[in-house]
C-alpha cells in the first residue's frame, strides 16, 4: 500500500511528532507508515482522514503487490 | 441471558484479558528483579550447604519478573507495538513447541554419542520452558521495535 502521508502532512505543516500527538501513536509509528513499512488499521486510517479533512482513498492507495 | 449476550460476554471478557498490561514504570521493576533473582542464584554457589530449595524458589522469582516485563507497557502503546506484540507471542509460542518437542531428543542422541552409560530420555523442567518462552517473546520485541526504529534513523 503507498501513501502520500507525507504530503499531507507537509500542506497542514505538521512534523511527524505532532501528527502522531494528534492521533495518539508514537512518532516511529508516522514514520514507518511513511516509509510504508507498517500498513495502519482502519481506525487509524480514519483518525488520519479526521486530520486531513480527507477521504482515506486520497491518501491510501493499493499498489501493484496487493 | 440468552446464548448471543453469552458468547458477547465471554468475547468482551477475553478482549479485557487480552488488552490488559501493566503501566510502564513495571517495565524498570520487572528488569531490576530479574537481574536481582539471577545475581543472588549465581552467588548461591559461593555458600556451603544445599541451596536447591533456594535456587528453584529464585527461578521462579526470574519466571515472575520476566512475565512483569511482558505484560508492561510500552511508552506509546499504539497498534504497531501491538502488531510485534502479536509476532513476538506468535514466535516464542512456536520456538517453545519446538523446544520442548525437540530438544530432550537432542540430549538423548548427544549422550548416546558421547556418554552412552548416562544415556536416559528426560523431560525438560517447567523453568526451562517458560524461561525460553519469555526470553523469545522479549527478544523478538526488542530486535523488532530496534529493527523499525534503527530504520527510522
Amino acid at each position: 500500500m503507498k501513501n502520500t502521508l507525507k504530503v499531507e502532512r507537509a500542506i497542514l505543516n505538521l512534523t511527524q511528532g505532532e501528527l502522531a500527538q494528534k492521533i495518539g501513536v508514537s512518532r516511529q509509528t508516522i514514520n514507518s507508515i511513511e516509509a510504508n513499512r507498517y500498513a495502519p488499521s482502519t481506525v487509524l486510517s480514519l483518525k488520519l482522514s479526521v486530520v486531513f479533512n480527507k477521504p482515506v482513498n486520497d491518501f491510501f492507495a493499493l499498489d501493484q503487490n496487493d | 441471558m440468552n446464548l448471543k449476550s453469552i458468547k458477547e460476554c465471554d468475547r468482551r471478557s477475553a478482549e479485557r484479558l487480552l488488552n490488559f498490561k501493566l503501566p510502564n514504570s513495571y517495565k524498570k521493576i520487572g528488569w531490576i528483579g530479574v537481574i536481582a533473582a539471577l545475581a543472588v542464584i549465581m552467588s548461591t554457589d559461593l555458600f556451603k550447604g544445599d541451596q536447591e530449595l533456594l535456587k528453584d524458589v529464585l527461578r521462579k522469582v526470574v519466571l515472575a519478573f520476566l512475565f512483569v516485563i511482558v505484560l508492561s507497557r510500552e511508552e506509546v502503546e499504539d497498534e504497531r507495538i501491538q502488531s510485534f506484540r502479536v509476532q513476538s507471542y506468535s514466535l516464542s509460542f512456536l520456538a517453545g513447541v519446538l523446544y520442548t518437542l525437540f530438544q530432550p531428543v537432542v540430549n538423548w542422541i548427544a549422550f548416546l554419542i558421547f556418554k552412552p552409560e548416562k544415556a536416559i530420555f528426560e523431560d525438560l523442567g517447567d523453568f526451562q520452558i517458560l524461561w525460553l518462552i519469555l526470553t523469545v517473546y522479549l527478544l523478538f520485541f526488542y530486535v523488532l521495535k530496534r529493527g523499525d526504529n534503527e530504520e527510522h534513523s
